[in-house]
This record gives structure tokens, C-alpha cells and sequence, in this order.
């Protein structure tokens, strides 16, 4: 089942192109990060998700309608830029939201006291916006978003803006969505979060798709890093067989990049046989952050990968 | 369209709640008492009794100048009389005003009509006890709980020079500068006349042979060399203050004249006669069936009632449309408007906004309404009957249902001009400078509104009326004077369909506007990304 299809989507404004050539699926029931840095296109993607801006070319298909506006009832947002009306109380905003999103005017209200109770608002509930902090604020606002129980939940970073504990409550508000049943596609350029809790990620950069699958399949587009010190120079290293470049980095360690079809245990023992004296030797497997910077920072290995 | 009825409940009562609407709504019953009262006080208590000096070295002027100050007196006596049993007479006698009937220029014109042709009229009441026996007059016809008549203060009286400044037997002849040093540190307020501190309002001397500067007419009066120190003077610090310096002088004019004709020998009796002679003269309005085409009081406030609409109008529908831009800098600015997108279509929000304030400005003109018919049923009294019996006039007129109907068509076309700004900028900044053009465009129907009530055909009027953007002011205050049914119903339609493309151009701009960030877009770039979402469509 998939619960959103983008197809050849272009947005150009003059001369300038926001979003080149994207094409995406979105399985139902899943939690999909869109990563990329700044300026990337992630936000005016969202927006011709939800048909807030219109695209140049190119087709959406979302929860089988051709308009989000025809399913917008089943959708929830938060937009990135978070802010809510300052005179209004805190459960009033969010029964607000809910009622224009078809739900009945008490249920709202029912409804919005008991998320604020849930996510640890319950104090609030009857505080105006104005007086609440930032981050509580950015928590009404978040919660407005999905009071109506939607399908389909669309949040430009979410994580923005929170502090760690929130980050957490967050994180939380997301699963327990997921659980519901809703399929969520969220933007963030902290890779942490998109790591522990995205099915699938789609990494966009200057406007263009650069990676679009599982996190896992995204870790396993970088070879596994080795890292070690001991009493020994990068140039004795490389002579090693497994090794195939090797570089020191900011903490004075030494970057190993193994060869291809060797294992790390191979480098131990060559390390063994050449008598270099270990005295640390640490393997893992690379993050997204890593992939990230891998996929972004390096322009001529985004063009290779397309 | 249920979303725009959510989006109007919340728009509203958002307004509603704001302190500035309360504001707004009280200070309205709040300036009507106090324009009422205010004036009336101060007549009471502000403005205490004026002392004068009146030195008289001719001994023939002296007692004309006193009968004067004592008639300026007597005429405040009569009105406060007769405002005294309107205010208290048995049935209230306000009810018995019958606009219809009364002349156009009001009880005031009648007073001063008849004390013009009789300034003698009112001296009974200058007698010791006239006051009393007038009051025990009107006694019968007054209700049980009247108050006791009281008088009001004497505005002016007479004193005498202090003590010690100039003898009796010098005041016959002092020179009148001499006379002015002296008393000057009184008239400067440097000294005081009595221990209650009251100050010299004003000195007036009457030099000897005063009687004598006598100004002519025609070629005689052209080869006249009069020095002003020869005729009667009046000294006094306070300019703005005029009725006794007025008073004094019309009446040594009556007075010379009086002389004149009698040295010209003219017999004064006949004088006076032809003096209270008039010519019958009469308005009369064409448009009024036979028999009562005079025009009374009423048809005059028929006529000037649509400038205190075109009035109202202006004031709540700028009130309510500046409502409307800051709400929408406001969503804009907290980037709502992005959630409301995503919940609404761009139509649903702004026609939910356009119900949503309508609403706020029609709250605020009923709460106006209401409170003023509060406020009259509070204060009784011959001021309120008169406002009251012209609610009565005004309601009966037919120019409400068209006050509503303009002031909706008006509400329209400025909301769509606004909303259209509020969309394209994001701070209010921003939009100060939309602004000021705006305001200028504004100001046109208040600026032209006295013009345009005083010629409602004329030429301005028609100019204006074909501008939609004024139709509804101008309409308004043209619609008392029958204006030709082309005007009415061509400048109605034009207006309509003005009303239609502003809100069709401004849905437009709103959606285009909405999601900018930054710097309100140049004109150019306006029609451009305007005629491009055409070509999207």
C-alpha cells in the first residue's frame, strides 16, 4: 500500500528550481525522514504535498486523491516556522484546528484536554498561548496538528526548538501516531533522530533526490570505518594489504579506509604480522550522520550516485 | 463553507475579546453624556461671574452700557426659564415638539429673531421678584416633584474701583491712560479686587464727550479724524471672552441711533415699528405634497442626517477593515496561515475573515445604537426629547435600510482592498507604508462630505459617485435628495461588479501573497505572478 506517490515533481520559481525531478513512494504506516540541508527543498516539497503551493510539473498522489485538499480532513502539519494565535487558551487552539478538520465541536474539545493531559500539558490547558513558553508553545502547536486523528501526518522539524526532554516527548507523539496506524513523513537535519526512529529516509540536496530507502541500506552505502592509534604512521599503514587509504583526523587518530572484500578482523591480524603495537582499535558502523556529510558535503560523489 | 463559518466564530471572537473593541464600544456612550454634560457644567461652575469697572466721566452713556449687561442677564434668566418648565412641566413638553411643524431654524433662531426686534422684550424680568412670580406662574403646570427653580449666575457684575486707587472726586476727570496704569495690576491679574481673590475682568471708561465720536457713513464718514482714546474704551486681558465687549457695543449703537433719529427728528415709535416689520418668507420643498410643502425642522434634519451616517460609516468601516489587516499580518507573521492553508481553502479563510469582521462592525454599531438609546433614557431632559424625537425622524426616513446596504457594499470593497495588503506584507511595518497611500484615497469621502450634502447633485457628487470606491459614501449622502435613478442604480451596479473583481483580485493576491516572506513584492512582479496563477488555472 502506498500512502503517498510523487512522480517527476519540478517547482520553479523564474529562473529558479526549489524542488528537480522527484520522485517518491511513501508505503502506508510508515515513518519516512526527509534529511538535507538548509534551503535543500524539503519545505516546498511538504507544501506540494499538501497543494499549499502548486508544482510546476510532475504528479502527487496522496492517500488515492489527486489534491491533498480532497483528503485534507485525513492530514495532519506542522509547519516548520512555529507559531500559534497569542490571545487564544492552549485547548482552544487545538480544538480549533480539530474542528476545521471536520471534527464535531465537542468532541474537540474533549479531545484537545485530553492530549494536553497526555503529553504533560494538563496545567496548561487553560493558559493563553502567549503565556506559555516556547517550547510548550511549539508542543500546542503539535499536538493542534494531529488532534483529528489523521491518516497521514506531514511535520517540518518537529525537533526544532526542544529542549532534550521535549525532543523525547517528541519522539514519543510520533510513535504513538505510527502505532495508530498513520504514516508520517517528517524533516529534520538532526541525523540522530532520523536514525533511531525513520523506516525510511529521503536525502534531498540542491533540489535534487540524492538517496531514497532504509536507513540501513543508506549506512550500507559507507564501508565500515576503522579507527586506531598506536606507535606507528599512517604511511606504515597503508602499506598493509587491507588497507586502502588512510588519513589522521581531528583527534589525532588514525582513519582507516579498508580495502574492498577485507574484514576488519584481516587488518588486526595483518596489523599482528607487521608487529604494530594497537593500542586502540575501534570499529563501527557509519551513521547517517556520516552518510550525510558523505552524500552532501562532496559534490562530485553526489553526481555519481544520481 | 463550514470551514469559513469556524474561521468567522474564531475571527470574531477574537475581535470581540480585544480591550480595544470594549474601548471602542464604551467610549461612544462615554463622549455622548460628556458632550452633552460637559458644556453644562462648565456654564455652571467653570466659568465663575465676571467683575467689571464701568467708569462714566459723560454721565449720559453709562446707564445704556449698565441696561445692557442687565438685558444680556435677563435673556439668560428666560431661556433657563423655559428650559426649567420643558424639563419639568406636567406630561413632559418635550414630547409636544412636533419637528414636523417647527420652523427649520429652531427654538434658538425664534429667541433671538424676537429679542432682535424687541431688546425690551425681557426687562420685566429685571424687576425685583420677576423671577419669583414668573416661577409661581408656571408653578401649576409643573409636576409635583419639580425642583426648585434657581436662577442662574449673573455672568457679569458690576464693582466698584478699589479703594484708595482713585478718589470719587479724580474719577470725573482722570485722564482715561491715567486711569488704565492704575488699574492695570487688577486687569493683569497682579491684584486682586477682594479677599476672595476675584480678578478684574474688564475697566470700561467712558471718556467725557464720548457721546460726540461718532463714526458716519458715506463720503462725510471717509474725511472723519477720530482718535479711539476719545471713545468709549474697553480694557481687558481675556479676548476670547466677547459677549460683554458685543453686548455693550450693539447697545450704545441702538442707543445712538435712537439719538440720531430723534436730532434728525423721526418720530422713535414710528422707528420701532418699522424696525419689527418683516417680509413673509417662507422655504418650501417641491417635492412634498400640497399643503405642506414648508420646510419644517424635520425635512432639515432629513437632509443633514445621511452626513452623520456617511460619518458612521467611515469611522466603523475603517475601524473593522484595519481589524482585518492586522489579523491577517498577524497569521502571516506566526506562519498560522500555513496550518489554515493546509485545513482550508484560500477562499474558505478569507471569506471566513470577511463574515467574521463584518460581524465585529456590526456588533460595534448596534452596541453604539444601544447604548445611545441608553444614554437618553438616562438623562432626561429637553436635549434628550430632541434627540430622541430625531431617532424618530431619522428611523422613520428610510435611510436605514440603505445605511445598511452601504455601509455592507463599503465594508466589501475596502476589506478586499486590505485584506489584499495584509497578505502581501508581513510586518505591520510593512504595511504603513500600503498605508499611507491608502489613507489618502480614504480621506477623499470625509474631506467631501459637507460639499456633497450642500449640492447633492452637483457636479462633485456625480464625479464621486461613479468612483466605486466612494459610491457608498457618497451614495449615502446623496440619498435624502432623490438623486436620478441612472446615478442610483448605474453607480450600484458599477459598484457590484467593482465589489466582485476586488474580491476575485484579491483571493487571487491573497494566495499568491500569503506565503511570501521578505519584502512586499514590486507592482510589476504583482501582475506577473498574477497573470501567471490566470494561465495556471
Amino acid at each position: 500500500m502506498t500512502a503517498l506517490k510523487l512522480k517527476n515533481l519540478v517547482k520553479r520559481y523564474g529562473d529558479f528550481t526549489a524542488v528537480s525531478d522527484l520522485s517518491l513512494e511513501v508505503p502506508t504506516g510508515s515513518i519516512y525522514g526527509f534529511l538535507g540541508p538548509n534551503g535543500a527543498g524539503k519545505t516546498t516539497t511538504i507544501r506540494m504535498i499538501l497543494d499549499i503551493v502548486k508544482p510546476s510539473s510532475g504528479d502527487i498522489t496522496i492517500l488515492g486523491a489527486d489534491s491533498a485538499m480532497d483528503v485534507r480532513n485525513r492530514i495532519g502539519y506542522l509547519p516548520e516556522e512555529k507559531g500559534l494565535y497569542k490571545k487564544m487558551k492552549a485547548w482552544a487552539i487545538i480544538a480549533y484546528f480539530a474542528r476545521l478538520k471536520g471534527m464535531p465541536s465537542s468532541e474537540a474539545k474533549t479531545r484537545a484536554f485530553e492530549l494536553l493531559e497526555r503529553y504533560g500539558l494538563g496545567d496548561f490547558a487553560n493558559a493563553k498561548v502567549e503565556t506559555l513558553s516556547k517550547g510548550m508553545g511549539q508542543k500546542v502547536q503539535v499536538l493542534a496538528s494531529i488532534a483529528h486523528r489523521p491518516d497521514f501526518v506531514i511535520l517540518d522539524e518537529p525537533f526544532s526548538g526542544l529542549d532534550p526532554s521535549n525532543q523525547q516527548v517528541m519522539e514519543q507523539v510520533i510513535s504513538d501516531l505510527n502505532k495508530e496506524g498513520a504514516t508520517i513523513i517528517f524533516s529534520t537535519h538532526v541525523m540522530s533522530h532520523a536514525e533511531r526512529i525513520c523506516d525510511r529516509i529521503l536525502l534531498i540536496a540542491s533540489a535534487k533526490k540524492v538517496f531514497d530507502g532504509t536507513v540501513q541500506e543508506a549506512k550500507d552505502l559507507l564501508p565500515p570505518r576503522v579507527r586506531v592509534t598506536g606507535d606507528f604512521s599512517a604511511a606504515q599503514l597503508i602499506e598493509l594489504p587491507s588497507v586502502n587509504d588512510c588519513n589522521i583526523d581531528e583527534d589525532g587518530m588514525l582513519n582507516i579506509d579498508i580495502s574492498s572484500g577485507c574484514t576488519p578482523q584481516q587488518l588486526m591480524s595483518e596489523c599482528f604480522d607487521a608487529q604494530l603495537t594497537l593500542e586502540s582499535f575501534e570499529y563501527r558502523q557509519p551513521d547517517l550522520h556520516d552518510v550525510f556529510l558523505h552524500l552532501v558535503g562532496e559534490e562530485a560523489k553526489v553526481a555519481t550516485l544520481r | 463553507m463550514n470551514n469559513s463559518f469556524i474561521i468567522a466564530g474564531r475571527e470574531y471572537a477574537d475581535n470581540a475579546r480585544t480591550k480595544g473593541f470594549w474601548i471602542n464600544l464604551l467610549m461612544f456612550p462615554i463622549i455622548l453624556v460628556a458632550s452633552i454634560k460637559v458644556p453644562q457644567l462648565l456654564e455652571e461652575k467653570a466659568i465663575p461671574t465676571r467683575d467689571y469697572i464701568l467708569i462714566d466721566q459723560s454721565g449720559e452713556l453709562g446707564d445704556v452700557v449698565q441696561l445692557a449687561v442687565d438685558r444680556q442677564y435677563a435673556a439668560k434668566v428666560a431661556e433657563a426659564l423655559s428650559s426649567y418648565y420643558m424639563a419639568n412641566a406636567k406630561g413632559g413638553v418635550g414630547n409636544e415638539i412636533d419637528l414636523e411643524k417647527m420652523p427649520s431654524g429652531g427654538l434658538d433662531g425664534m429667541m433671538s429673531d424676537f429679542l432682535e426686534q424687541d431688546p425690551g422684550a425681557l426687562d420685566s424680568l429685571m424687576q425685583p421678584g420677576a423671577i419669583d412670580s414668573a416661577v409661581a406662574m408656571m408653578q401649576f403646570g409643573l409636576n409635583d416633584d419639580a425642583p426648585e427653580f434657581v436662577a442662574p449666575r449673573r455672568p457679569f457684575s458690576k464693582v466698584d474701583v478699589p479703594t484708595g486707587i482713585i478718589s470719587a472726586t479724580e474719577l470725573g476727570t482722570m485722564d482715561s491712560g491715567e486711569i488704565v496704569s492704575r488699574l492695570r495690576p487688577y486687569l493683569l491679574g497682579d491684584k486682586y479686587l477682594t479677599t476672595d481673590e476675584n480678578k478684574l475682568f474688564a475697566v470700561i471708561i467712558i471718556p467725557q464727550g464720548a457721546a460726540a465720536q461718532v463714526k458716519r457713513g458715506g463720503a462725510a464718514g471717509m474725511m472723519q479724524q477720530l482718535d479711539e482714546k476719545d471713545g468709549v474704551q474697553f480694557w481687558a486681558k481675556n479676548l476670547a471672552d466677547m459677549s460683554l465687549s458685543r453686548a455693550i457695543s450693539s447697545a450704545l449703537n441702538e442707543h445712538l441711533r435712537t439719538n440720531e433719529y430723534q436730532r434728525l427728528g423721526v418720530d422713535e415709535e414710528i422707528v420701532s415699528q418699522v424696525k419689527s416689520t418683516q417680509m413673509l418668507f417662507t422655504s418650501f420643498d417641491p417635492s412634498k405634497d400640497e399643503g405642506e410643502e414648508k420646510v419644517s425642522m424635520a425635512d432639515t434634519i432629513r437632509q443633514f442626517a445621511p452626513l452623520g451616517f456617511v460619518y458612521m460609516m467611515w469611522i466603523a468601516i475603517f475601524t473593522v477593515v484595519n481589524m482585518l489587516l492586522n489579523n491577517t499580518i498577524e497569521e502571516k507573521s506566526n506562519r498560522i496561515i500555513e496550518v489554515l492553508l493546509s485545513s482550508a481553502t484560500p477562499w474558505e479563510i478569507m471569506s471566513g475573515k470577511l463574515i467574521g469582521i463584518a460581524g465585529v462592525g456590526m456588533t460595534m454599531m448596534v452596541g453604539w445604537v444601544l447604548s445611545m438609546i441608553g444614554v437618553l433614557m438616562y438623562m432626561a431632559g429637553p436635549q434628550v426629547e430632541w434627540a430622541a424625537t430625531l431617532l424618530e425622524v431619522i428611523s422613520n426616513s428610510g435611510l436605514l435600510p440603505l445605511f445598511g446596504l452601504y455601509y455592507l457594499c463599503g465594508y466589501l470593497i475596502y476589506s478586499g482592498l486590505f485584506l489584499a495588503i495584509g497578505s502581501l506584507c508581513s510586518t505591520i511595518k510593512e504595511s504603513q507604508n500600503f498605508m499611507g497611500t491608502a489613507t489618502v484615497i480614504l480621506m477623499v469621502p470625509l474631506m467631501t462630505m459637507v460639499f456633497v450634502a450642500r449640492d447633492p447633485n452637483g457636479t462633485l457628487a456625480q464625479v464621486l459617485t461613479w468612483i466605486p470606491l466612494y459610491t457608498p459614501f457618497v451614495m449615502m449622502n446623496r440619498a435624502a435628495a432623490d438623486p436620478p435613478a441612472f446615478d442610483m442604480w448605474g453607480s450600484a451596479i458599477l459598484m457590484l461588479v467593482t465589489i466582485v473583481t476586488m474580491l476575485w483580485v484579491s483571493s487571487r493576491i491573497f494566495r499568491i501573497g500569503i506565503l511570501r516572506t521578505g519584502q512586499p513584492p514590486k507592482l510589476v512582479e504583482l501582475f506577473k505572478s498574477l497573470t501567471q496563477s490566470l494561465k495556471n488555472q
